[in-house]
């Protein structure tokens, strides 16, 4: 009689349990488990986010990360180097008469004792960048170049944390590479007023 | 009635459908009738265009507050489409308001209903104005669930992220209201909202000052969404915090509700030139809202449903913003909740937004 009563408490109790369960629609506890639930059958989508890369680009594979970057040669107005920079850098310099090119060019970048314009450029090979060891570099991958120095921001740039999209949020992913927001010269951000002021919000205040 | 018990028992697992039976008053006035009517806003689920209206159970006030409103745009209906001497055109607006007014909840429209009703929309447009809009009705993408990080060590409080808001989602240029917000806050003192300026007006970044960004959080338990009485907010399968603004009635209950400050209220009409109206809308999203309704950020469904990114995301001249499928292992948004230390504003109330914050 005990023993078929107990059955009977456990049974309520059981279900007692399933039902309050039941109850909840929610079938995670936290957006972390939802994620991690759902994104185990993700086969990709349908959406694409070609239509909104407005720039030819190229594509690069670094560690794990395949994406795309704006192509860059095309965009610097004097490129290639070497149709001005004809002879070698000496011979160029001794006519101090004439028009000097890149008068606008001031480096701010890093102090002088890390960096000068031979730090990045090569006055052998003008038509690319070298590494710190001497190793060419593309203009198109300079942020290779950047790398170097600014690992920490590489890693996050590779993986999406720094810098901007320069497509939609779907594949393929295109990325906005260092040169397109900071200046090589002058890497430095100035500062600047915002865009807005809200007059209406100040009248509401008084 | 021969099923009336005169005890009571409990009803525990086997619902019966008989909803009046279960009543035990036999009256079919006062409170019994008002509890009629809320299980029939329950069950409306199954119901859709003239039945959600017609096809409920109500008391006699509401009969009457429905039947006069109805009247009154009846009216105005037939007697402009029986009218001789009003053109083709006005009796088409007239069909077109008469239907619109009949119109069921958007979240319970069939794909053909929703591409109806955003023609309706998009052709009243072209009658009022004479200008066209391309107002879409798509749905929420399989196998897609948005989320945003906001870096706050990047951002610099230049607000481009708040222009590109209100000029893509035609939001009223007279209250100017703002469905983004930037506080700029003391370095070394936290997250006060308290002392923060959201409406600062000097040279940015400040000294000593960090910026923060708060919208629409698109929480994954929204608040707002359980406490509208009418259900015109909810959650769609994409994650996005929606809104049916011709189905809001106005009552500002989720802008209550809402722990961050993500509801904005339509106190006037809106008014936006002509020119300047974005006319790439989603039913969703940025088509025109009128007085008295709510309105708030939809991660730009208009624009993130076809593969782009939010207004903000594309103007953020400093990459603070990023927005992806939380689903997609490979995306960049999941690159940062995973690499980043993030954080959510108020994560202690349970309300999971999709919304992450972290810094360099």
């Amino acid at each position: 009689m005990i023993n078929k009563f107990n059955s009977f408490i456990l049974l309520g109790c059981i279900l007692c349990i399933t039902l309050s369960c039941q109850r909840h629609e929610e079938k995670y506890h936290n957006i972390t488990d939802k994620i991690n639930a759902l994104s185990k059958a993700y086969e990709g989508t349908s959406i694409s986010s070609e239509a909104y890369i407005h720039v030819p680009t190229i594509e690069i594979t670094e560690g794990a990360e395949t994406f795309l970057i704006p192509e860059r040669k095309g965009q610097i107005t004097s490129y290639a180097c070497t149709e001005c920079h004809t002879q070698p850098l000496k011979e160029m310099q001794s006519s101090s008469s004439s028009k000097k090119a890149h008068w606008d060019i001031k480096i701010n970048h890093a102090n002088q004792n890390t960096m000068e314009c031979i730090t990045c450029h090569n006055s052998s090979d003008m038509d690319n960048l070298k590494s710190l060891t001497g190793k060419s570099i593309d203009f198109n991958r300079s942020y290779q170049l950047c790398s170097q120095c600014h690992s920490g921001q590489f890693k996050d740039w590779k993986g999406g944390a720094h810098g901007k999209s320069a497509g939609g949020w779907s594949s393929p992913r295109a990325a906005l590479t260092c040169v397109n927001c900071h200046n090589p010269h002058k890497p430095h951000i100035a500062p600047r007023w915002p865009v807005r002021y809200n007059t209406q919000k100040i009248k509401e205040r008084d | 009635m021969s099923n009336t018990k005169k005890w009571f028992s409990l009803n525990l697992g086997n619902k019966k459908k008989e909803q009046s039976s279960s009543c035990g008053c036999g009256s079919t006035t006062g409170g019994c009738n008002s509890n009629n009517a809320s299980a029939a806003i329950g069950e409306e689920k199954h119901k859709d265009g003239f039945d959600q209206v017609f096809d409920v159970k109500m008391d006699r006030r509401t009969a009457f507050k429905q039947l006069t409103a109805s009247l009154m745009i009846g009216a105005g209906a037939v007697s402009t489409s029986c009218s001789v001497t009003s053109g083709d055109e006005s009796k088409e607006k007239a069909q077109i308001d008469w239907e619109e007014q009949f119109k069921g909840n958007y979240k319970l429209m069939t794909d053909d209903e929703k591409k109806a009703t955003v023609e309706r929309l998009s052709r009243s447009y072209q009658l009022r104005t004479g200008k066209t809009v391309d107002i879409s009705s798509r749905n929420a993408e399989e196998d897609v669930l948005f989320g945003y990080a906001f870096n706050i060590s990047k951002c610099q409080g230049s607000m481009d992220c708040v222009n590109a808001c209100v000029e893509e989602n035609n939001q009223d240029r007279n209250s100017q209201m703002q469905y983004i917000r930037i506080h700029e806050m003391m370095d070394g003192q936290g997250f006060k909202f308290n002392e923060a300026d959201d409406n600062y007006y000097h040279e940015v970044p400040a000294e000593g000052h960090f910026y923060m960004g708060t919208q629409c959080f698109h929480c994954d338990n929204p608040p707002c969404t359980k406490v509208c009485p009418v259900q015109a907010t909810w959650q769609e399968e994409d994650g996005l915090v929606v809104i049916d603004y011709d189905w809001c009635i106005g009552c500002r209950y989720c802008m209550a509700a809402c722990p961050y400050d993500g509801r904005r209220f339509n106190w006037t009409e809106p008014e936006i030139k002509e020119e300047k109206i974005n006319k790439n809308q989603h039913y969703l999203g940025n088509r025109p809202r009128k007085k008295g309704v709510m309105e708030k950020c939809t991660f730009c469904v208009q624009r993130s449903r076809e593969g782009q990114n939010p207004a903000c995301v594309d103007a953020c001249p400093t990459g603070a913003r990023t927005f992806g499928n939380l689903l997609d292992p490979d995306s960049t948004i999941r690159w940062v909740l995973e690499n980043k230390k993030v954080f959510r504003l108020k994560e202690e109330l349970g309300t999971e937004p999709k919304f992450w914050y972290y810094m360099d």
